[in-house]
């Protein structure tokens, strides 16, 4: 964190004073601790750093190091000299271009193969991403995505929904010193036609398109410069859903209910990808035969607080034709209400969430309704914390084996389209 | 067996495409080559400090800590120790630094984690 404090030069000669980490979650006679012990930067007391900072002059820290622009501006060498298999398999992963797991080296030959399954030129600029090595906004193409893409072991027709993903900017890695996970959802015409799994198993690591597909935005995150130990990688704990980011399809076919792309204003026709962020997924175990499902999700959303009213649930095929058909809910948008009506926590559970106090909190103190009203209540006043049905996504997927669902607390991030990247 | 990978040309050693866009705007801020700090106190017997924090996990807690070590060690000092009002990760409200400048002689402001 020191390094970190040091190198934001909004922040260089601010005068910090570090006590060890973390500080969350510590008894008090621990954080006495802190105060009397040393700053681990500099080994004087934190608490005489204190009162000096506050009763001499200001000098701040050292001066910071400028971004590693010299670096960046080394002339491009877009061939890598020939080498053995393992030296280079090596090397990709030294350079931290690569979680560790084998890739397939990225030829020429197999770059351009992959190039021949998108309309778009090779020079097209696809998206750009702030890079922390050299401090600016830089551009990559459809050529750099298709290297990546052949890293992952992606057929050349995955590469028009790899472009739609790369086309978001977003990372499915985060920097947050939590554990962040990401969902990946394909719609359209091109999951079977590139033979994802939507049905049975389809989150288990069987089916090629799925996994390479999500490994492919993890690699792409990586080159983005999202992997780096305490530099842009501070999660403790990290998660194991980003080796390939729950990347599968929705199961259009046995959903009775309107595809998630067109609940976002896609046509039926087209194909598109959606993003998810979150922190927390329940995995359900199995059927809900003492309690309904809405009784399980509301105990489950009590553990997985909704962040300003989003969640992602994830159902099996027979879940939504029960809803359906035995229980009258039309629509998805009519469960969804369903559940914003009747999903209740107690509002003490709700504010002693750590990411809901320090993420709305805030809010109620400017007023903003229902959370200023939430705010004041006795901790076991029961609120509705779905109070936006709209921010509830539901998703079909699975193989009607059993009543399967996932309850998570991502919310949507975009959909984009993934024909325009077509050849 | 040998061969001839491309670099995963997003890396900076293989050259980069710099965009004109501005970075995104946590990064675009303007960055003050001098910050205006405040007079430092001769002494903080009989003052007031202000201990914010910032609404990261735990910052709040170590805080009430720093208020008890001067209740303990320099009763003269009155403490205030507050919440920032605004978002956790911005700096979008203004009310409590003119409080602190009205009514404080000093502020430490805490971000935990």
């Amino acid at each position: 964190m020191e390094s970190v404090a040091k190198g934001d030069q909004r922040g260089a000669s601010l005068p910090y004073i570090f006590t060890p980490h973390p500080v969350i979650g510590l008894a008090p006679e621990i954080l006495d601790g802190f105060i009397v012990g040393s700053d681990p930067d500099t080994g004087k007391p934190v608490i005489e750093e204190i009162i000096d900072t506050l009763t001499k002059p200001v000098t701040g820290r050292e001066s910071t190091p400028e971004p590693a622009k010299a670096k960046a501006a080394a002339a491009p060498q877009p061939l890598l000299e020939p080498d053995t298999e393992d030296n280079l398999q090596r090397l990709f992963y030294e350079r931290g271009w690569t979680e560790g797991l084998p890739i397939i080296l990225p030829t020429e030959e197999r770059v351009k193969r992959m190039l021949a399954a998108t309309s778009a030129s090779p020079d097209d600029v696809v998206g750009e991403f702030f890079h922390m090595d050299v401090g600016e906004m830089v551009e990559y193409t459809v050529r750099h995505v298709a290297v990546v893409a052949v890293m992952a072991g992606a057929r050349p027709e995955y590469f028009p929904v790899i472009l739609a993903v790369a086309s978001t900017g977003m990372s499915s890695l985060s920097p947050s010193t939590t554990a962040f996970a990401s969902m990946l959802l394909v719609n359209g015409p091109i999951r079977n036609e590139i033979g994802m799994n939507s049905g049975l198993g389809a989150f288990s690591a069987v089916n090629q398109a799925n996994s390479v597909i999500g490994r492919a935005w993890t690699l792409m995150s990586i080159c983005w410069g999202y992997a780096e130990p305490k530099k842009t990688l501070w999660s403790s704990q990290g998660s194991p859903l980003t080796y390939n980011n729950m990347c599968v399809a929705e199961n259009e076919e046995r959903s009775v209910w309107t595809p998630f792309h067109v609940d976002k204003g896609f046509k039926a026709d087209e194909s598109a990808i959606s993003i998810f962020h979150g922190w927390g997924m329940i995995n359900s175990p199995g059927a809900a035969s003492h309690r309904t499902l809405d009784e399980e999700l509301s105990l489950e959303f009590g553990v997985i607080v909704p962040l300003h009213s989003a969640a992602t649930i994830v159902i099996d095929p027979e879940i939504a034709r029960d809803l359906k058909e035995d229980r009258g809910f039309a629509t998805k948008q009519d469960y969804c209400k369903y559940l914003s009506e009747n999903i209740k926590i107690p509002a003490g559970q709700y504010w002693k969430t750590d990411y809901i106090d320090m993420l709305v909190a805030s809010e109620a103190y400017k007023g903003v309704e229902p959370y200023a009203s939430w705010k004041k209540l006795p901790d076991d006043e029961l609120i509705a914390p779905f109070h936006i049905p709209e921010n509830i996504n539901i998703v079909v997927v699975g193989g009607g084996v059993s009543p399967l669902w996932k309850a998570t607390d991502y919310r949507h991030g975009v959909s984009v389209s993934v024909d325009k990247w077509r050849a | 067996m040998t061969t001839e990978p491309r670099y995963s040309v997003m890396s900076p050693e293989t050259g980069i495409r710099r965009s004109k866009s501005k970075p995104p705007p946590f990064i675009r801020e303007p960055m003050p080559s001098k910050p205006d700090f405040a007079s430092r106190l001769d002494t903080l017997e009989n003052k007031t400090i202000y201990m914010v924090d910032i609404g990261f996990g735990g910052g709040y807690n170590f805080m009430l800590q720093l208020e008890k070590w001067f209740n303990d060690n320099m009763p003269s000092v009155t403490t205030v120790v507050r919440r920032k009002p605004g978002m956790v990760f911005m700096d979008d409200q203004n009310e409590l630094w003119e409080e602190a400048k009205e009514k404080g002689d000093a502020v430490v402001l805490g971000v935990a984690g």
